[in-house]
């Protein structure tokens, strides 16, 4: 049995009906392997950026109403 | 083709523009050779997607009777130029690469368009992509495979690799490439030209269908340093259209370009930007080093503690934001899509929310490192991939020890810094592998800082000649 850690082709189901998105027969198994790299990956770097040491940093998307200074928006 | 036209394809973009304007040539010419090259080569490269062969020669007739009365429209008048196929053009079919937009014609031009049309250029056609940018091998399902003009077996990368391999291949003087993950400086390195992806906000995004929001950007790709100064020239700056882009001042891009090297300090992170690489890939771009040292530079080695991990905050944004664009395509049509684009944007819509956030905290962590780096060295420099180009249609690579690597991950190990802090980045042809396939070098500059860049890159073609160098088609 799968644990729950593991993304499976049938978690994969799971995902896109919450997300609404059809998915044809085969899709889970053509798009696994490259998923669970992904989200290994993903989930380290959310640990690592999860620091205390990093609490205070913003994501780089927040409008910093910049748009008249030397390096802009 | 004759040996005045074959001459003519050969001159680079400057040089191509200061004889249009002294009435030594005319834009009949150019557009005439350019156009007779693609049909004599494209076939075999499949680098554009539309021609515009009427098109063209109808306003360079115009061009040679403006610039025969004394009106000179720009710098850039008369010059064949070509312009990836995400870029609207007003009344011309745009497919972004897809079969979703095959038939799209917009009813207005990108900023990026409109600008270079203003200074005079004359379109030759849309080149071919890797289908809507998400991806770098331009390995095309529905308008052909790109193909390398060193050799025709290899890929050209991507997402831009029509405009690599049209300028390689001497179709156009000049085009236009987008970048969000390395789709600029990639396609430049594996074709041996010069390209420059701006600072995020530099060049305007307005009528160029997106990839992802947050790191897209558009510039130009051409043979010389000076010939992308005197593009960028034409596209640089704010505009009303698009509100991610800067107020920051334009300068002449290509007014510093002989001012030399002597003193500038080249940072080099160690442990990353040589680690992980094939061999000739890292003696072209140590020799390349050599050259600039040599020309009065010093090379200091810079740590960036957190440049790890800048692979996967890369996949994650590039991941998330293309698949919220082609959210309701993917739902009504995913049939129309490529296989490799459909999976990525499946994909993409199962990453989570606080993946796609942490990434972009993460973005502003390896900013503040950077820009903290520059205060003790003025640009870094690295190879801009870690391999050269490999066969058409490879999604693995070799890059050492005979182990295969997925080839999205490992083409961007080293645009992703770029990217993911909004800094200029220019690749730099540097050398070649013992198959005579190009390696490309990419120097990173302060934010707003193009100028210097272009201004070490002419330095370096001044004293090496990989970029006068053609392949043999």
């Amino acid at each position: 049995m799968a644990s729950r850690k593991e993304v499976t082709p049938a978690a994969i189901g799971v995902l896109a009906g919450y997300a609404e998105l059809t998915l044809a027969p085969d899709r889970e198994e053509v798009i696994h392997a490259t998923l669970e790299a992904w989200i290994k990956d993903a989930n380290e770097l959310s640990r690592k950026m999860s620091a205390e040491k990093y609490r205070d940093l913003i994501p780089a998307t927040v409008f910093s109403h910049a748009v008249d200074t030397e390096e802009g928006g | 083709m004759d040996k005045a036209a074959a001459e003519l394809l050969e001159l680079s973009l400057a040089q191509a523009a200061r004889l249009v304007k002294s009435r030594e040539i005319s834009p009949v010419d150019l557009v005439g050779a350019s156009l007779d090259r693609i049909k004599a080569v494209d076939k075999r490269l499949s680098a554009y997607i539309t021609v515009f062969e009427d098109e063209a020669r109808k306003v360079a007739k115009a061009a040679e009777t403006m610039i025969m009365a004394g009106h000179d429209l720009g710098p850039l008048h008369g010059i064949p130029i070509a312009l990836k196929d995400n870029l609207a053009v007003k009344g011309f079919r745009t497919t972004a690469g897809s079969k979703v937009l095959k038939d799209w014609i917009p009813d207005h031009d990108a900023t990026v368009t409109e600008r270079l049309r203003r200074a005079g250029s004359i379109f030759v056609g849309k080149l071919n992509m890797h289908e809507f940018a998400w991806g770098g091998t331009s390995d095309n399902p529905h308008y052909g495979a790109v193909r390398n003009p060193w050799h025709t077996e290899r890929f050209p990368a991507g997402s831009s690799g029509g405009s690599g391999v049209a300028v390689a291949a001497r179709m156009c003087y000049g085009a236009i490439g987008t970048d969000t993950g390395g789709s600029i400086r990639l396609p430049s390195a594996i074709n041996g030209v010069v390209g420059i992806r701006p600072t995020y906000g530099r060049v305007s995004n307005y009528g160029i269908i997106p990839l992802a929001w947050s790191m897209d950007t558009a510039g130009p790709m051409t043979r010389t340093v000076e010939d992308c100064a005197i593009m960028f020239n034409a596209i640089a700056g704010h505009d009303p259209k698009d509100a991610s882009t800067s107020r920051a001042p334009v300068v002449d891009y290509a007014d510093a370009l002989n001012r030399g090297v002597k003193g500038l300090r080249i940072g080099v992170v160690p442990g990353y930007f040589f680690h992980h690489l094939q061999p000739p890939v890292r003696d072209a771009v140590k020799g390349g080093l050599k050259t600039l040292e040599g020309l009065g530079a010093e090379v200091v080695d810079v740590n960036i503690e957190n440049i790890h991990g800048n692979i996967s905050a890369q996949l994650t944004i590039e991941a998330a934001e293309p698949s919220t664009y082609h959210q309701r395509w993917l739902r009504e049509q995913p049939e129309n899509y490529g296989a490799d684009v459909r999976s990525l944007l499946e994909i993409g819509e199962m990453l989570l929310a606080t993946h796609y956030l942490q990434a972009q905290r993460y973005r502003t962590l390896l900013r503040q490192e950077f820009l903290e780096a520059f205060k003790k060295v003025d640009v870094f420099i690295c190879p801009t991939l870690p391999f050269t180009a490999t066969k058409v249609g490879a999604m693995k690579v070799v890059i050492e020890n005979g182990v295969e690597e997925d080839m999205l991950s490992a083409i961007m190990q080293f645009t992703g810094v770029p990217s993911l802090t909004g800094l200029p980045s220019l690749n730099v042809p540097c050398g070649f592998d013992p198959d005579g396939l190009p390696v490309g070098m990419q120097i990173i500059g302060r934010p707003f800082d193009e100028a210097f860049l272009f201004r070490i890159g002419a330095a370096f073609q001044s004293a090496t000649d990989f970029h006068k160098r053609a392949p043999d088609l």
